[in-house]
């Protein structure tokens, strides 16, 4: 009955979340519109790292080539395929997640800083096996369009709130989704896994396969936010998924509080926002060009120390816990 | 013939280099258990340092020492500064498992990033101290110079020191052991702390050598050494990360595999053919081709 | 239950926080065209100011901004003064879609000048809806030949001849060149747009490799594998003719590869316009005695030839708008584009909207003065900039002189198999001061 009434109260959470956004989407202009799509992709490839490091306890450094495959695979749905752009994304998701089984039986041999350098020279490694097939266009990629807005939503809505729609609604979804399941007995297993794998191993959990099925599942959603990522750049070529985009989504992983999907938009806004706060910094206070290349490299791996040193489980636990000490 | 000397001959130099750093993430995985992904950042931050100090000096064999010890210092002070805050305030939660993860990896950017700050993102260039033009052997010229001559013998040499600073001292006696047996270590009087940081400081102190070595022979920029970092752990996994031997040896191995595929077959196998290897060993004896030990599952 | 409160808790927080980071929005002018007030022009420029790509072209946007201060020192145009803002995409698709976008949203300006990447720009041009808001895309720096396409990317000039007719005007001077023409000749290229349209031009000309094209991806080939290209090809017997497609870096890496296996006389060396660039290859480390003889293609005079009147007044504001910096290619181009655009901006006339722009380029464009030997080819059909080279040998330092000691000029087109054709092309005088004067 209970649980009933939690899953119910979360779906009207989310259902309020999307319409605050829908609110939202008419009233902010084009370059929110653009950076609140992000901000929905980011947070969707964030919730992909904490399931997998959060409550699974594997580590990777390579999603961002996870997301190439989903990115890739959705494009030559469209192009080759012609199939529609929601299909496209399904099979990104898909296609990556099979890629991540694959990858998962492997990875789930391997642990904690081997499984990260393993993945690591897979992030470097895969972006240039793309170059090898003229299928996927070389270093110049291939385009990803999805096509112009609906005409019955208006001749003033724009690409953008497209976008920012789009995004938007499928980040809510499958965050739904994430939240749902963890809250199943398959996610309390995942859970059990993390905290104690003995433990988990003796009372009857196959650990190598719910590892290969915690890595599948998160290839899945990290290959979803690819194909959004490539739809927002409007092509997929291997140089938009550098090593760079991994440690970017550790960080907002690790700033959100890696073991809950509770607050995965701060860290997606976090990972916009540094830019943005960088280049006021820098309108600022000017500076050399490398001082202002170099800025938001900084800031993000200054916030992630101190996160890891004064944060450990995220700002939303640091909170919790300054108010019960209060008590 | 010629083009198979060529590839044994640059395999060689390369493997070289990639020793350096498998050697020094084994170092400080051996005493610490951490993957050092800073391990590139430090390298080439006391590059950096070997680089100005051989402007200002006109000396590159002033520019090397400068790097190694500046190496030395930082390793050590990452580990005393950095490294050990973060393992005792962080001592609890899922975070203890990818903390160092993230912390190394953060440390990376950071150090980067104050490079950026200092001398900027441009190339720059380290000329080498002897002669780079490749030496005649049989009346043709082969891929190999004195330059990297000296690199093979830098490389050896300081195995041949680090093999006798383990095997013969003291100090190596407690390196060792705390490394396999930390907390035994302990109660039989070994400073476990001090030979922790002696071991990042061995290790900084080869990125440092490594960088020098290797530079020459590209270009310096920020990112220089990251993709080293890769080759290097690869390396470090093919000889069971917690061997020295096996490290080089691993990195031997990835130099001739990595330059043969290449040159037989095509420039863009280079990291698949990486990556290849790096699966087959872990998916085959994930404890390391040179390794007899147990499993990797700690 | 509890878990529950606070997790609505922070979803309630989150949103406020997402609708604290959006407050700032503002709705987006929809009269004149954005960017242009009676007193300024802004124009934006999006490209790696930083890495391997930047490491050449980084220079590019200073150089275009010292040539617009100059303009505005002299009054601006049509009383406006033009200010340029350029954002550093790092060679990233990511960052350039985003970037792009930023400079017409939130920087607001009035059109983009010298873009630069094509695997990059391509992606940018589409993410930041540059045809839907008909933004001007003017002199965009790459050789790829798809920016021309107007249907595709309607509000784009290209300025570069592309990879392809390079390639094509290369194949004719191997075969018009006798002591070329009877070696084998190999191509090693970066495997990416250069390398790809490359390969297409040669085969559009009909030229025949003694093997096929050795293809790197970008920053892949090290100095070991660059050892062993070359040793591979040093038994081909003669003097081979060796072309290099990639960036400079790379060049670099493959001449001192030569260098070091002492097989620099062994071959005829072909540079690519992109990797050619001799002040670089220089700072890279290449001894003078490597480049001295080599050959390279180039639509512009040399940079370092003061007696040229284009170079010497661009020279001249360098000297006093771009302290510090060196002069050469790089730079150049960046000047020439600064001009090319200022005579559009002039050219659109006092009521300056970007539709007008665009016209004015179409129809005033191929009469614009220019630094370029070849002719620039905008119409109402044609966005094609520069269409053509001339080849040149390279000096211990760096200066580039017309082969054989005289210039020949060659134009040709990206997609035919039409042979090249010899151009009689004579450039417009210099504009006096270095300021154009032209309606």
């Amino acid at each position: 009955m209970l649980k009933f009434d939690t899953s119910r109260k979360r779906l009207f959470g989310f259902l309020f979340l999307g319409w605050i956004l829908l609110i939202l989407s008419d009233r902010i202009g084009e370059l929110r519109q653009y950076q609140g799509a992000f901000v929905a992709m980011y947070a969707l490839a964030i919730a992909s790292i904490i399931l997998l490091t959060g409550y699974s306890g594997q580590l990777s450094l390579g999603h961002s080539a996870l997301m190439a495959v989903g990115a890739y695979a959705g494009a030559l749905s469209i192009n080759n395929l012609k199939l529609h752009p929601a299909i496209a994304l399904v099979i990104a998701a898909l296609i990556a997640g099979l890629f991540g089984l694959l990858l998962g039986y492997a990875a789930a041999r391997l642990s904690g800083p081997y499984l990260a350098g393993t993945t690591l020279a897979l992030a470097v490694s895969l972006p240039t096996i793309a170059n090898q097939f003229p299928i996927l266009g070389g270093e110049q990629g291939l385009i990803f369009d999805i096509g112009v807005p609906p005409a019955r939503l208006g001749e003033d809505f724009s690409l953008y709130q497209w976008f920012f729609w789009i995004s938007s609604l499928t980040a809510l979804i499958m965050i739904w989704l994430l939240v749902n399941l963890i809250s199943t007995r398959y996610g309390r297993e995942f859970r059990a896994l993390r905290d104690n794998p003995i433990a988990a191993q003796l009372s009857g959990i196959n650990i190598g396969r719910k590892k290969a099925v915690a890595f599948s599942l998160s290839a899945g959603i990290a290959g979803l936010a690819g194909g959004l990522l490539v739809m927002l750049i409007s092509g997929v070529s291997p140089s938009a998924f550098p090593l760079s985009l991994s440690f970017l989504l550790l960080a907002g992983a690790v700033v959100t509080g890696v073991y809950s999907l509770k607050g995965v938009i701060l860290g997606a806004l976090v990972l916009v926002a540094i830019p943005e706060i960088a280049e006021s910094v820098v309108s600022r206070i000017g500076g050399s060009e490398g001082f202002v290349t170099s800025l938001p490299g900084f800031m993000v791996s200054a916030l992630l120390i101190l996160t890891v040193l004064f944060a450990p489980s995220g700002p939303g636990h640091l909170l919790h816990h300054k108010k019960h000490l209060k008590h | 013939m010629n083009q198979f000397i060529t590839a044994v001959l640059t395999s060689l130099s390369t493997g070289a280099i990639y020793a350096l750093m498998s050697i020094a993430l084994v170092l400080v995985w051996r005493s610490t258990r951490v993957i050092n992904f800073a391990q590139a950042g430090q390298a080439i931050f006391t590059t950096y340092i070997g680089y100005e100090v051989t402007i200002r000096s006109g000396s590159y064999w002033v520019g090397l020492i400068s790097a190694i010890l500046s190496g030395a210092l930082l390793g050590a002070g990452i580990d005393r500064f950095f490294m050990r805050p973060i393992f005792k305030r962080v001592t609890s939660g899922p975070i203890v498992m990818i903390a160092p993860v993230v912390a190394t990896l953060a440390l990376l950017g950071i150090i980067q990033a104050i490079i950026g700050f200092i001398w900027g993102l441009n190339y720059q260039t380290i000329q080498a101290p002897v002669s780079t033009d490749g030496l005649k052997i049989f009346g043709s010229i082969i891929a190999f110079s004195p330059f990297n001559l000296m690199v093979l013998i830098a490389v050896t040499l300081s195995m041949i020191l680090l093999t006798i600073v383990f095997q013969k001292t003291n100090i190596g006696l407690a390196l060792r052991a705390s490394a396999y047996a930390p907390e035994v270590s302990k109660l039989s009087g070994i400073r476990v702390d001090a030979v922790r940081t002696l071991g990042w400081a061995l290790a900084g102190a080869a990125g440092g050598l490594a960088g020098m070595l290797y530079i020459p022979g590209s270009y310096l920029y920020p990112n220089a050494m990251d993709v080293l970092l890769v080759f290097g752990f690869i390396a470090a996994v093919i000889g069971g990360l917690d061997s020295l031997f096996g490290a080089v040896a691993g990195a031997m191995i990835l130099g001739f595999a990595v330059n043969f595929s290449a040159t037989y077959i095509s420039y863009k196998l280079v990291f698949p053919t990486a990556f290849v290897i790096l699966i087959l060993v872990l998916l085959i004896k994930p404890s390391g081709v040179f390794s007899g030990k147990k499993g990797r599952k700690d | 239950m509890i878990r529950n409160t606070r997790m609505k808790r922070l979803s309630i927080a989150s949103v406020a926080v997402t609708v604290g980071a959006l407050v700032f929005s503002s709705l987006p002018a929809q009269a004149a065209d954005p960017g242009v007030t009676s007193r300024e022009i802004k124009l934006g420029y999006s490209g790696p100011l930083t890495g391997s790509a930047g490491l050449v072209y980084g220079k590019l946007p200073g150089a275009m901004k010292a040539y617009f201060d100059h303009i505005n020192a002299k009054g601006g145009v049509n009383g406006r003064k033009i200010k340029l803002v350029s954002r550093d995409d790092k060679y990233l698709p990511t960052l350039a879609a985003t970037q792009t976008t930023n400079l017409v949203l939130n920087d607001k300006v009035f059109a983009l000048v010298g873009a630069l990447g094509t695997a990059t720009h391509s992606k940018a041009y589409v993410a930041a809806s540059l045809a839907k808001k008909n933004v001007p895309d003017l002199f965009v720096n790459t050789g790829f030949s798809g920016f021309a396409n107007k249907g595709k990317y309607p509000t784009t000039f290209t300025i570069l001849p592309s990879y392809a007719m390079e390639a094509k005007i290369m194949a004719k001077f191997i075969k018009d060149t006798p002591t070329l023409a009877p070696q084998a000749s190999f191509l090693i290229a970066q495997d990416d747009e250069f390398g790809v349209d490359g390969v297409n031009g040669f085969k559009l000309a009909g030229h025949k490799f003694a093997a096929a094209p050795t293809l790197y991806p970008q920053g892949g080939l090290s100095a070991a594998l660059a050892e062993g290209a070359l040793t591979k090809l040093s038994a081909v017997p003669g003097k081979p003719v060796l072309v290099l497609f990639g960036t400079t870096d790379t060049t670099a890496t493959i001449l001192k590869a030569a260098e070091k296996l002492s097989l620099v006389s062994k071959f005829t060396w072909i540079a690519g316009s992109v990797g050619g660039d001799a002040n670089t290859l220089l700072a890279l480390g290449v001894k003078p005695a490597t480049i001295n003889g080599a050959l390279a293609a180039s639509f512009f005079p040399d940079a370092k030839d003061a007696t040229d009147p284009y170079v010497k007044a661009f020279m001249k504001i360098n000297t006093k708008y771009n302290k510090g910096v060196t002069f050469d290619n790089v730079v150049l181009q960046g000047m020439n584009s600064a001009m090319l655009t200022v005579q559009a901006l002039r050219a659109a006339g006092k009521n300056l909207t970007r539709a007008g722009l665009i016209k004015a380029i179409e129809t005033k464009g191929a009469n614009f003065a220019s630094a370029g030997l070849v002719p620039l080819n905008y119409s109402a059909t044609s966005r094609v900039g520069y269409n053509g080279y001339w080849f040149g040998q390279l000096n211990e330092k760096g200066e580039l002189k017309p082969f054989g000691g005289k210039l020949s000029v060659y134009t040709t087109d990206s997609s035919s198999n039409t042979a090249p054709t010899a151009s009689s092309y004579e450039r417009k005088p210099v504009p006096k001061n270095g300021v154009p004067r032209n309606s």
